[in-house]
């Protein structure tokens, strides 16, 4: 808790990838969290394309400390087979609230066909995901323009906000344009004024604090937000009354 | 425990401010009323300020467009730029024998073709070593292989290893164990709990803290640094003592 806010990162990661540091050591992230009043943070493990592998380990990882991490979905469209019925294992069965998609992975633009069956399934259980976000091809956060009118019941989530600031006009604009899109701020480019632009411009209701944890610490992180120009209840809804509300919790 | 709301325990120096336009675009800071009042903000007492125009473009000029930089009251500490070509060295001597010099930072001659080796460096690097003047490296300048040799090369030269990324994280440890006079400055460095890590490997007195303003913002680091196991002591080190030891001021100067 800050201040009497209840903190939930928005973006984790369960997995290792120690040429860049990343270890999910369970105490260090809970060190981390600690000292910083981090209540609860959202995992995923990204780097097995089956989904059913990566979302065992993210179960497992949670399941030892289950008030602390929420699990997210994992699934990829390289292996279409896969994705609807480890959408329904991972949501029915492992519990997990939501689904994180990663497009540099696949050799597809994120709004084209071979996703399409997940978005379906998000729309029919009100699901909400997170994608990675970038100025790159298959990462363009203006996709959200495409998708978020056509699955009204979905929550799409902007991670890294696009990290770079072409990208991060295009997903402020879809914010501005759909009440289902939203702002999520972890990067490793910590570029002043940014929190505050997407605040002004998308809305304090829209923005997300998300860390990248393990790959980064998340108390410079969560920094970006306290050190920020915004209001107290800017930081509030950014640091955890938003997703809180998309969480249902 | 944290609050909304953010302010330094410890006096802060930052180690690591660019000023001025860069060749891309503008700075968010346009006057150093400007920066002063950002630095206020953040609770930063005094900068280490160096000139974007000094970084790939021209390390003279950069230094020239620097002095207009320079308040009165001594919180914006210049910090000159250094290449191994005549016109730098030539300045920077100069500057030295103004007594003006309290740090140099390396301009980028890796992309114009020249590695950070000591055929090309001697002059200069035996210049610092002899003048005792810290030299602050940016690691994305420079390929770590020639940085090891170059550093071994000089013992006796004090380096600031500036913008180390998680990118870097299997690199640091050599660099900090290769040259026990280099330090690390802390404004990229985010593996989760490696500031505490290598705190406790090396000892706070080889880390600095710098945010690389405008790149990156002023405040995460700082508040990043207020939030590890470290003592007071150590945050105190980290965030101005270690600085002030490498420049060779002391309180007030």
């Amino acid at each position: 808790m800050i201040d009497g806010t209840r903190v939930i990162d928005y973006h984790g990661h369960v997995g290792r990838w120690e040429r860049y540091g990343m270890v999910d050591d369970p105490e260090l992230l809970l060190g981390a969290m600690d000292a910083v009043g981090i209540d609860i943070a959202c995992l995923f493990h990204i780097f097995h394309p089956d989904g059913t592998t990566g979302n065992d380990l993210t179960a497992r990882f949670v399941a030892r400390n289950p008030d602390r991490f929420v699990g997210f979905a994992y699934v990829s469209p390289t292996m279409p087979e896969r994705m609807v019925p480890e959408l329904e294992r991972a949501i029915d069965k492992l519990g997990f609230p939501a689904i994180k998609l990663y497009p540099p992975y696949t050799p597809w633009p994120f709004n084209e066909e071979p996703w399409h069956p997940i978005y379906e399934f998000a729309q029919d259980r009100g699901l909400a995901i997170i994608f990675h976000t970038d100025h790159f091809i298959n990462s363009r956060p203006r996709y959200f323009e495409d998708l978020a009118p056509a699955y009204p019941r979905v929550n799409f989530v902007s991670a890294h906000c696009g990290n770079v600031p072409e990208a991060r006009a295009e997903a402020i604009a879809a914010a501005q344009k759909y009440p289902n899109v939203y702002l999520e701020t972890c990067s490793t480019y910590r570029t002043p004024g940014v929190i505050e632009e997407l605040v002004e411009k998308g809305g304090a209701d829209r923005v997300l604090y998300g860390s990248d944890m393990p790959l980064m610490d998340p108390r410079p992180q969560i920094g970006k937000i306290i050190t920020a120009r915004i209001s107290d209840e800017a930081k509030r809804m950014a640091l955890g009354e938003n997703a809180a509300r998309l969480l249902g919790i | 425990m944290s609050s909304l709301n953010f302010s330094p325990r410890v006096p802060v120096i930052d180690a690591n401010v660019c000023v001025g336009n860069h060749h891309t675009g503008p700075s968010p800071c346009q006057s150093p009323a400007q920066l002063l009042e950002e630095m206020d903000f953040h609770g930063v007492r005094r900068a280490v300020i160096y000139h974007a125009q000094g970084e790939q473009i021209s390390p003279t000029d950069g230094n020239m467009y620097l002095e207009d930089w320079l308040d009165e009251d001594g919180r914006l500490i210049p910090q000159w730029t250094v290449a191994p070509v005549d016109t730098s060295m030539t300045q920077i001597a100069e500057l030295h024998g103004q007594g003006r010099v309290t740090s140099a930072r390396l301009h980028d001659c890796q992309s114009a073709g020249l590695p950070f080796l000591p055929w090309g460096y001697d002059d200069l690097l035996s210049f610092l070593t002899e003048a005792g003047i810290p030299l602050w490296i940016p690691l994305m300048e420079v390929d770590v292989r020639d940085l090891v040799t170059t550093l071994k090369a000089y013992p006796d030269l004090h380096t600031v290893l500036v913008g180390a990324h998680y990118t870097h994280a299997l690199v640091v440890r050599g660099l900090l164990e290769a040259s026990p006079r280099a330090v690390l400055e802390l404004s990229r460095y985010e593996p989760i709990g490696e500031v505490e890590a290598l705190v406790d490997r090396f000892g706070a007195d080889r880390f600095i803290y710098g945010s690389w303003y405008p790149r990156y913002a002023m405040g995460p680091i700082l508040f990043y640094l207020h939030h590890t196991r470290m003592s007071e002591e150590e945050l105190a080190q980290i965030c101005a003592g270690n600085t002030e030891r490498l420049l060779g001021l002391t309180e007030g100067t």
